[in-house]
């Protein structure tokens, strides 16, 4: 497929998700809120609501489009996986042959949690573990995730690292589940002077994350294969630990098994900031979030919904714990934002000093 | 993918799941003939070759009446469809 038919054919899907955001989504909530007054009853749990519109033709339209616009972008005609596939050859010269030392370490050997390969996550063929290319494809297609946002990633991004530096000047980071170095290039941005360490399981995001930060010539950064819930870093060795979307691709005993790991190579006084989804306490929302989760392939979205985190975090000693919704773009979290969104939250909490 | 699983459904008859598949298929398919067509008229254009301008011009009655026959068999193969009946001659 040449380049102008694929960039045509995403930015066609692109702009009929950006339909469903903008329209489709703010349709379906006011249908529903109308539903409600009329009915008069109380709508409190998803179930209810299912029962209210889960029937309704604007409903299973609102439904398809979200589960099937995301499969035509990964693996349509136009999709990101065969686009890649077609150019492997080329994507492979393209990976680093010689990166400073230190900056990437691969594991061969690491396993693979059978949590994480047991499903395609959001409908990549495949996942972004185990074909080689998967880095580029996940990185090409993360340039939409946010439908109404910009081309690059770092908006959004940028912003939690602006937050973070609301609460002190990190120096020794370690970004969890890094990926491709979405999450970590604003922390180098932000703060240079600080140790910053990326960890995923995924070999193919890491070759992507060293080959961004060697052609931007990054220091005090490794990028390192191995499991957040099992690291080599020793107790108290970082300030900070972050994970940006990680958190939902996780069971809860693999969840607390993270936050273990994250307690012990903090140093007292330092801090945990994750970055994930909670939907509000609202029934709808609950609803669209829960449905977003079974259409996109996300088997943990709910279960990490349903967990207790404050007491989790209490009880493994974290204190100073905060989760609030995130504003990830101007004005998304006014009451009257109306169209759809990730229910964006961070989670905050130290460690005693 | 080790062995294939049935797609979700979102409507009562999965029928209209599929349909509704081909008709999003259809129209990136369109999308990505449009793009490309306008891509080439500029690139003619650019090049001198043909003047987009004529391309544009709401073309006179002739014009339109020699199109007509064609016209109406595609929509005639479109909305024949709709009538539901056999072209031949069946067994019931």
């Amino acid at each position: 497929m040449d380049d102008r038919s694929f960039v045509a054919g995403q930015a066609f899907i692109l702009a009929a998700k950006n339909y469903w955001t903008r329209e489709i989504y703010p349709a379906l909530e006011a249908g529903f809120r109308q539903r409600t007054a009329d009915s008069g009853t109380s709508v409190e749990k998803p179930g209810q609501v299912e029962d209210l519109i889960g029937d309704t033709t604007l409903y299973r339209y609102y439904a398809w489009l979200e589960r099937h616009l995301q499969r035509f972008k990964y693996s349509g005609r136009y999709g990101l996986q065969p686009y890649h596939d077609e150019r492997r050859d080329e994507l492979h010269q393209r990976l680093p042959a010689d990166l400073p030392p230190g900056l990437l370490e691969l594991n061969p050997d690491l396993e693979t949690p059978g949590s994480f390969t047991a499903v395609d996550i959001h409908q990549h063929p495949g996942g972004v573990w185990s074909d080689p290319i998967a880095g580029f494809v996940y990185e090409r297609g993360a340039r939409s995730t946010t439908p109404l946002a910009g081309q690059t990633h770092r908006d959004l991004h940028q912003r939690l690292a602006d937050h973070i530096a609301e609460g002190g000047t990190p120096e020794c980071i370690l970004d969890l589940g890094c990926g491709f170095g979405k999450s970590t290039r604003p922390f180098r941005e932000t703060f240079r002077d600080a140790e910053i360490h990326g960890v995923d399981i995924s070999a193919p995001c890491l070759e992507v994350a060293a080959m961004d930060a060697a052609e931007t010539q990054a220091r005090n950064l490794q990028y390192r294969q191995m499991n957040a819930a099992a690291t080599d870093y020793p107790d108290a060795r970082f300030d900070l630990v972050t994970s940006t979307m990680l958190v939902h691709e996780m069971p809860p005993a693999e969840i607390e098994a993270v936050l273990d790991e994250t307690y012990r190579v903090l140093a007292p006084g330092g801090r945990m900031v994750y970055l994930d989804f909670l939907p509000a306490d609202d029934a709808f929302h609950r609803f669209i979030h829960y449905g977003h989760a079974r259409r996109n392939n996300e088997p943990y979205m709910e279960p990490l919904a349903g967990l207790d985190l404050p007491a989790i975090l209490r009880g493994r000693g974290f204190v100073d714990i905060d989760i609030r919704p995130f504003e990830e773009a101007d004005g998304t979290l006014d009451s009257a934002y109306p169209n759809w969104r990730f229910p964006w939250v961070v989670i905050t909490a130290a460690k005693a000093v | 993918m080790s062995e294939p699983q049935a797609e979700q459904s979102f409507f009562e008859d999965e029928a209209l799941d599929r349909a509704f598949g081909v008709v999003m298929a259809l129209a990136t398919e369109v999308y990505v003939l449009r793009d490309r067509t306008h891509a080439l008229e500029k690139l003619l254009t650019d090049k001198g070759i043909i003047d987009a301008g004529a391309l544009d011009v709401e073309p006179d009655a002739a014009a339109l009446a020699e199109r007509g026959a064609d016209r109406e068999a595609f929509v005639a193969h479109l909305m024949q469809n709709l009538l539901g009946i056999q072209m031949s001659r069946g067994a019931g």
